[in-house]
């Protein structure tokens, strides 16, 4: 059976486990980072060099770095669905997965890490002000994409739904500050009230 | 044709420019970013709504988002080269563009600007010297893996290699202090052999 290290609550790991659910791939998660450690050992750093969640092992192929998880994984078992067959379709979901990580993630991550992360006299209020400005400037760029379509990729869920699912779920429960977005908000009612999104994704923010 | 707009001392644009170099892809590349502009213009921004660099025209389908730039161009015209054909050893190639970004970038992009695009007296020393450290680190990892592997998925170059050779022939041409890093040395002295890599990576810093 597949395996699949990393706490439930880390945002990487929920884009595994979510492309699982959703698949219904059954698979075996281990505990791994933050409070459970695990990641500093020489066995986790022989799987994965960088000490970070996730790693998957498939039946002896190990496996890191979260969205090219959810590329293999999507590959080998939804393609024509999650993973689509059509060349520049793919691409089209796939870029998303990119923006999520090196666009909208960095806007986002000083917001998330100094509200959640942050001991409340230790808070960084321009950070904050800053990161809330820029959030919602890239995710009206996200919103204007959603205009007309269900998904990121258009009337079906793909990868590049499911690369922004864990994140968004930060967003949308961390910083209320947001611009009016409708075609996003409708989106995020879209993924979120999918079964498995609420099983591995809508967990309590830590 | 294949249409790219970006101007070359863009990493992310020399990405694009030594794929299709490798591929022997015929392009037009078009100036654009920074000095040059275009990317703030109404026509741009409806190619790209991050009005950044690279995006491509390819006979009508419009992509932006280097990484995914590179993974649709090596599969419509490197499969079995730049793309491998099985799916562990994709997988084992991609995961390697996306680390550059998540786990290299960051850190880099802080020392590249520091360094090459700040004025001597309004460098922050500090800050570049904490992020120097860090890639350095960061660049541990690469070396220990082509000590025992010429490129980042086994004998030849793939997709994998496009993001990472980038950033290390950048990070080998700052006037900084760097770690010995032999296996990695090495591993760039393989890239400058390659015509693809000079004509679109190896050209002067700015």
């Amino acid at each position: 059976m597949l395996k699949v290290w990393g706490r439930a609550n880390s945002s990487n790991l929920k884009k595994v486990t979510w492309l699982c659910e959703e698949m219904g791939l059954p698979y075996e998660r281990i505990d791994a980072g933050m409070a459970f450690g695990v990641v500093g050992t020489p066995e986790y750093r022989k799987l994965n060099p960088n000490g970070l969640v996730p790693t998957i092992d498939d039946d002896g192929f190990i496996l890191w770095e979260s969205n090219a998880i959810v590329r293999y994984l999507a590959a080998k078992h939804s393609a024509g669905k999650l993973w689509p067959n059509d060349l520049e379709a793919r691409a089209d979901s796939d870029r998303w997965m990119d923006w999520c990580a090196a666009t909208l993630w960095p806007a986002f991550r000083p917001v998330f890490w100094n509200r959640i992360r942050t001991p409340a006299e230790k808070r960084n209020q321009a950070e904050i002000d800053a990161g809330i400005k820029s959030t919602g400037e890239v995710l009206s760029r996200l919103d204007a994409r959603l205009a007309g379509r269900k998904f990121v990729g258009g009337e079906e869920l793909t990868m590049g739904d499911i690369a922004f699912g864990p994140i968004v779920y930060l967003v949308q429960n961390v910083m209320p500050e947001k611009p009016n977005l409708p075609n996003y908000e409708a989106w995020y009612s879209r993924i979120s009230e999918r079964p498995a999104f609420r099983k591995t994704v809508a967990l309590p923010i830590a | 044709m294949l249409r790219v707009w970006g101007r070359i001392n863009s990493v992310n644009v020399k990405k694009v420019m030594w794929c299709v170099g490798e591929l022997g892809v015929p392009f037009e590349r078009i100036e654009a970013g920074m000095e040059h502009g275009v990317v703030g213009s109404a026509e741009y921004q409806s190619m790209n709504p991050n009005a950044r660099v690279p995006t491509i025209d390819d006979d009508g389908f419009v992509l932006w988002e280097s990484n995914a730039i590179v993974r649709y161009l090596s599969l419509k015209y490197g499969l079995g080269t730049l793309c491998p054909k099985d799916q562990r050893q994709r997988a084992d190639s991609d995961r390697w563009m996306d680390w550059s970004t998540a786990q290299l970038a960051p850190t880099f992009r802080e020392v590249f600007w520091g360094t090459v695009r700040t004025a001597p007296e309004k460098r922050d020393l500090a800050l570049i010297e904490k992020n120097r450290a860090a890639t350095a680190k960061t660049l541990d990892i690469v070396d220990a893996l082509f000590a025992k592997r010429p490129f980042v998925s086994g004998d030849h170059l793939t997709m994998g290699d496009i993001p990472l050779g980038c950033h290390v022939h950048l990070w080998m041409s700052m006037p900084i202090e760097r770690p010995a890093h032999p296996s990695l040395t090495a591993y760039h002295k393989r890239l400058l052999g390659r015509p693809g890599f000079n004509a679109g990576v190896n050209t002067p810093l700015s």
